[in-house]
């Protein structure tokens, strides 16, 4: 009879023999999660069903607590009845259930405090303890920044302050989940990095952005390193250009006063787009834990070439939506949206052309676009391959295509190849077919949500799907130059694009002075 | 849907099969391309199963494209029923073809030589046999040497005990085939829970001092391989038909207790020391478990999801994980020992 048992571990315990072969994604560690910012909107709608559907999976350790802490006045009861109304309305999983929800709920706790006040985090301090002796949590400690931006420096200091750091900590780990952006600027996001520094260190601080944890985004990775067929024509010689698209139906949704200072190139070029470049850009990593992978990407962002501030009008274009029509319903323009200046030039739309000056893609340009209330929700990496370097058919190859690969993000995530083919029959006749793989019918399986997937890699300590500093400041440069030209040149005709079109039209002019176009959203 | 009356007329076969998936999917214009994944053979036998087993497979096949070849053994099924059914899924075309066939009639050279040419080429060949026999029968055996995996539910089956013997003889017999049976993969989540127990370092030393063993559940197959993987992962030793013997030499007496739906587990109950570690369905909601430990050890009632119970989801898993898997082999072997 084969034996399960297992030699015992340096520290002198015996492995759990029942443990072999299991394929369990519980997460091993028990820990307080303690989310700052508790009774927003963000807690209510992602972070808190994201929590109960981990719960509800067995992915959350065997000992956990779960803290709010928030300004809103409100007992532990009140807060539990608040946040399974939210799990109720918002879960994938559908309305709470019992047992489970009162088992979930017992380990719910809340803590009123403004971000200024010592004495509240000195009362989460008690919290926690109380939680690391009754429910077991082990001293272990992720935090998660689910507040507006700038209080994140407060939060950092009044953790040190009260002996809350991971400097002060006897036992366990400490980390902290920091929510987009990071920073408005390259100057606001060092200066917060300097705060963040000041307590933690970079390893334990997650970035999260969670286009990152879609699973079509990870797929990326596979497709590149898990197949021989793609990385020896994915250069300079074989690829023409690379589009990568994020595109919305969705106007500003409520935020227009977070909106009018950010914008389409800071809420999405910046950080989801330029995460989505380079890890279609760089270069295969040693293996895919979390530093060998964000080595890759730091070193690839370093290599885009530095946009000049009066090239700025010729490699990029912006835009912003007026009235329109969206799925056949009328919807306002942007300066008609709630909180919005009704004289802005916030852009809801921009593009960048972006040159990357290495060894392996020089001279390629990698095209960037998100914006709002466009044609089609739609994301996608395309990678246009070069044409045929001689055409043996004659007329019948008038209608030969470039190859194109494009990696679909959302929605109907997969992959399709566009190649040509003979069109069947006595003559020779070529056209081109698209062969397409979904992942959700390939496999036939429901992958997790972002947020779900994120948290659950925080608690495990892996950071592989988070930014790590480098890369947010190697992006921020990137985008600097445009956004000071964007901020002095405000004279601008917005709007310039109707809300359900493929944009602007100055957008459509970069493509053209390159031969090129967009690809139809 | 077109039916041939014969059931050994390949050529008609494969020309309705052609002509059902240019009626269905896409036009010769299209400019669509679609794939299979999978040959997903299945053979039924007994009339009690059959709806059964077809409801699930075509649910399956309807999910994952495939070629789902039934070979219908009972009386209910004669001649032969092709069928292509397409869909589209963001600007795929997912085709999903179904021959289904009475074999009631055919020798077992037939049936086989049937499939191999129905089959796809080049892409897996997954069998999920639902058959009274298994090693005894030609045709399974016959079946089992063309396919990568070869899936069975020895709880559906009449004969259990007997089933589990000749799957532990099926490892040796067919080494490079891929054995999945849905009745310890159904323990999947009590293997966990009853490993939560002891991740706690503990309460590990009491693994080593279990004094009994009881388990209830609607069919013999998940207790016995539930008993089956306790006594591998912990090397005991058969003591006699119903206990084992564990590394000091104690006899460990397990209890088989009949309860419940059939291929559900109720409840397994470990006494170990002084402790007495329990986990059991809720009677609150049956999809939770409560797991709880009374004696020195005593801790409070915890309250466990039960994940993935559905016989389609773990059709699925079968299906995707397709090499072979040693803790279920050696289970197996000690479950095959324990019957003598």
């Amino acid at each position: 009879m084969a034996s399960g048992l297992g030699t015992r571990r340096a520290d002198g315990a015996m492995p759990n023999p029942l443990r072999a072969g299991l394929d369990s994604n519980r997460i091993s560690d028990p820990l307080n999660i303690i989310f700052f910012g508790a009774s927003g909107d963000l807690t209510k709608r992602m972070l808190m069903p994201a929590m109960y559907n981990l719960r509800l999976n067995d992915v959350l350790p065997t000992n956990f607590g779960i803290i709010g802490f928030s300004r809103s006045a409100k007992s532990h009861y009140d807060f539990r009845e608040e946040m399974k109304e939210a799990i109720d309305e918002f879960s994938r999983s559908g309305p709470t259930k019992e047992p489970l929800w009162t088992d979930f709920a017992e380990r719910l706790h809340y803590i009123q405090g403004s971000f200024d006040d010592p004495e509240e985090f000195k009362e989460l301090k008690k919290q926690i303890e109380e939680n690391d002796e009754k429910l077991g949590t082990g001293g272990n400690r992720l935090y998660y920044l689910a507040t507006p931006p700038g209080v994140f420096p407060k939060v950092v200091q009044q953790l040190a302050a009260v002996g809350l750091g991971p400097k002060d900590q006897a036992k366990g780990w400490t980390r902290i989940i920091v929510e987009k952006p990071f920073g408005t600027d390259l100057d606001s996001a060092r200066a917060l990095q300097t705060e963040v520094m000041k307590v933690f260190e970079e390893s334990q601080v997650y970035r999260i952005d969670h286009y990152l944890g879609k699973e079509p985004v990870q797929d990326i990775m596979a497709l590149r390193f898990a197949n021989v067929m793609f990385e020896p024509i994915w250069n300079r010689l074989y690829v023409d250009s690379v589009q990568i698209t994020a595109a919305e139906t969705v106007g500003v949704e409520g935020r227009g006063g977070y909106y009018e200072h950010a914008g389409a190139l800071r809420d999405m070029i910046q950080n989801h787009v330029m995460n989505l470049l380079a890890l279609v850009a760089m270069e295969p990593p040693i293996s895919p834990h979390a530093n060998d992978v964000r080595d890759e990407k730091f070193k690839v962002l370093s290599a885009m070439r530095p946009i000049l501030e009066d090239q700025v009008s010729k490699v990029t274009a912006r835009g912003q939506y007026g009235p329109g029509l969206i799925e056949g319903k009328a919807v306002p323009g942007y300066r008609e949206e709630e909180s919005v200046d009704p004289s802005s030039v916030t852009e809801t739309y921009a593009c960048v052309k972006f040159l990357i000056d290495n060894w392996r893609w020089a001279g390629v340009p990698f095209y960037l676009r998100s914006g709002k209330r466009l044609a089609r929700k739609h994301s996608e990496i395309a990678v246009k391959f070069r044409g045929i370097p001689h055409r043996i058919f004659g007329e019948a190859g008038d209608q030969i295509e470039n190859n194109t690969l494009v990696m679909k993000i959302q929605p109907d995530e997969g992959v399709s190849i566009r190649f040509n083919a003979k069109v069947p029959g006595p003559k020779m006749h070529i056209r081109g077919v698209t062969m397409d793989f979904n992942y959700g019918t390939g496999f036939g399986v429901e992958s997790a949500p972002a947020y779900e997937r994120l948290i659950a890699d925080a608690m495990r300590g892996d950071a592989t799907l988070f930014t790590r500093w480098d890369a947010v400041e190697q992006a921020w440069q990137a985008v600097m130059p445009i956004l000071g030209r964007w901020t002095d040149s405000r004279n601008i005709d917005f709007p310039n694009y109707l809300a359900g079109s493929q944009g602007p039209q100055n957008a459509d002019a970069l493509l053209v002075a390159d031969e090129r176009e967009w690809r139809r959203i | 849907m077109s039916h041939i009356e014969s059931p050994t007329d390949v050529a008609a076969i494969q020309e309705q099969l052609h002509k059902s998936r240019v009626e269905s999917g896409p036009g010769a214009a299209s400019t669509s391309a679609s794939v299979a994944t999978m040959n997903f053979v299945v053979f039924v036998d007994d009339p009690a199963h059959r709806v059964w087993v077809l409801v699930r497979a075509q649910l399956v096949a309807q999910k994952h494209p495939s070629r789902l070849i039934v070979l219908d053994s009972t009386s209910a099924a004669s001649g032969v029923e092709v069928s292509s059914a397409t869909r589209e899924n963001g600007g795929a075309t997912i085709v999903n073809e179904r021959v289904h066939i009475g074999v009631s009639t055919l020798d077992h050279g037939s049936i086989i030589s049937l499939t191999q040419e129905l089959s796809v080429p080049d892409i897996e060949t997954v069998l999920w046999w639902s058959g009274a026999r298994l090693l005894q029968s030609r045709t399974f055996s016959g079946l089992a040497q063309h396919a990568t995996t070869v899936l069975v539910d020895s709880s559906g089956m009449a004969r259990g005990e007997e089933t589990i013997r000749e799957l532990g003889e099926f490892l040796s017999r067919f080494p490079s085939v891929a054995l999945r049976d849905l009745a310890f993969m159904r323990l999947a989540p009590w293997q966990d829970m009853i490993a939560q127990f002891f991740d706690d370092p503990a309460l590990r030393e009491d693994l080593f001092s279990i004094t009994r063993l009881q388990i209830e559940s609607g069919s013999d197959a998940e207790a016995l391989y539930l008993a089956g993987w306790l006594g591998s992962r912990l090397s005991w030793e058969i003591a006699e038909r119903d206990a084992f013997r564990d590394r000091r030499g104690k006899t460990i007496p397990f209890e088989k207790i009949d309860k419940g739906d059939q291929r559900r587990v109720q409840s397994v109950v470990l006494h170990a020391g002084t402790s007495v570690y329990r986990a059991e369905l809720s009677d609150a909601d049956p999809h939770v478990v409560a797991l709880s430990i009374e004696g020195t050890r005593s801790r409070p009632v915890r309250y466990v999801p039960l994940q993935n119970i559905g016989n389609t989801s773990l059709i699925e898993r079968a299906i995707l994980e397709c090499s072979r898997d040693e803790i279920f082999e050696t289970s197996l072997l000690t479950v095959r020992e324990l019957l003598g």
